[in-house]
């Protein structure tokens, strides 16, 4: 119990230190590529995974790779967003100040996507498809959901 | 004055459905409603194959070798030669078919494309690696602008008839009819067999592509 409370107050510190960093104007650029470069591995990653599901034989080692990388990002996901990295970095970027301004549901919606590629990632190490087939389109949800208040449209 | 038929109802109902999609394609691809722009691709996927099955088929002038002309006819035309029957022209009918395959064309690239989270695929997409189907999306995108431009010309040129030469080319795309000019032959209907082998064709065609082949 005293591990856990000591891991949580930990976990919490790394956060808080996370979130409260601010960015050099320099740094930004660096962060806001290396985060649309990390969406796009896992955008690329989904595509795998649904690309194997639409096929009548499924690799499953293939899934198991694109839910690795998915699961392997989640996590880190809020971390990229330091402050100083959104609009007013002056960096083309359509991460909302809203990721700052309510950064708690912008760490509920991060959570969200936790728990989804978790779920996914479970399934395609049991190897089950028809629980991969139904774990994916909570991933899906997540990325979209976020999608949809947290980033501003194409253009 | 008797009025003849220059064009059958599928080709006006292609036509005018097309016309309703564009524009509807258009929105939804801008806004990103990514599952109705896969929907009306795929509908719009299905008119165009129908349309290709219908210029082999079809009716007299909605056949291909009726009215694609080589350039002898082209230039003639460009003279003042006026062809005897009905249907386009030898330049419309270079109209027609560039619109007709850049339709084709943007659509068949969109089966391939995806959006950039990889979340709404096209239906043929999971052939391609996520880079390609979103270098395919972009040029759908642009190929629709081309095909934007070509729009603009054909409705450019139906003005031009309509105000210069004072020839009215929307009411007969409408009513299929027009008042005839003397010694002008009507167009030949085809049966309605035929349309139902068109529209099969194209049915079961759109459905194995929509499916994933």
């Amino acid at each position: 119990m005293r591990h856990f409370v000591l891991a949580a107050a930990a976990a919490a510190a790394c956060f808080v230190t996370a979130a409260a960093a601010q960015l050099r104007p320099d740094q930004a650029a660096g962060t806001i590529r290396a985060r649309q470069a990390n969406y796009k591995q896992m955008a690329a990653a989904f595509k795998g995974i649904n690309d194997q599901l639409r096929s009548s034989s499924p690799s499953v080692p293939a899934i198991r790779r694109g839910s690795a990388v998915i699961a392997r990002h989640a996590p880190r996901l809020l971390r990229w967003f330091p402050r100083g990295s959104g609009p007013e970095a002056g960096i083309r970027t359509r991460a909302l100040p809203l990721i700052w301004s309510d950064r708690a549901a912008f760490t509920r919606a991060g959570a969200g996507l936790v728990v989804a590629a978790r779920n996914l990632q479970a399934a395609a190490r049991s190897g089950d498809v028809a629980a991969i087939r139904a774990a994916a389109p909570a991933v899906g949800r997540a990325c979209s959901g976020c999608h949809e208040d947290f980033r501003a449209p194409e253009q | 004055m008797s009025h003849i038929r220059v064009w059958d109802l599928p080709t006006r109902a292609f036509h005018w459905l097309i016309v309703l999609l564009m524009p509807a394609l258009w929105w939804t691809g801008e806004e990103h409603m990514d599952e109705l722009h896969l929907l009306l691709g795929e509908v719009a996927l299905g008119l165009i194959l129908f349309r290709i099955v219908w210029g082999l088929i079809g009716g007299s002038t909605a056949r291909f070798a009726g009215f694609v002309k080589g350039p002898g006819a082209i230039l003639a035309y460009l003279r003042g030669e006026r062809p005897a029957g009905v249907g386009h022209n030898p330049l419309g009918a270079l109209s027609v078919l560039a619109l007709l395959v850049l339709l084709a064309t943007v659509t068949g690239l969109g089966l391939f494309a995806t959006d950039e989270d990889g979340l709404a695929p096209g239906p043929l997409s999971h052939l391609v690696t996520f880079d390609s189907a979103r270098i395919l999306a972009e040029r759908h995108e642009q190929l629709f602008w081309i095909l934007v431009g070509f729009i603009g010309l054909h409705v450019a040129a139906i003005l031009f008839y309509l105000l210069v030469r004072h020839d009215n080319l929307v009411t007969p795309m409408v009513t299929g009819a027009r008042a005839g000019r003397g010694g002008e032959e009507a167009m030949t209907a085809a049966p309605a067999w035929r349309f139902f082998i068109a529209a099969g064709a194209a049915v079961a065609l759109t459905w194995a592509i929509v499916r994933g082949v």
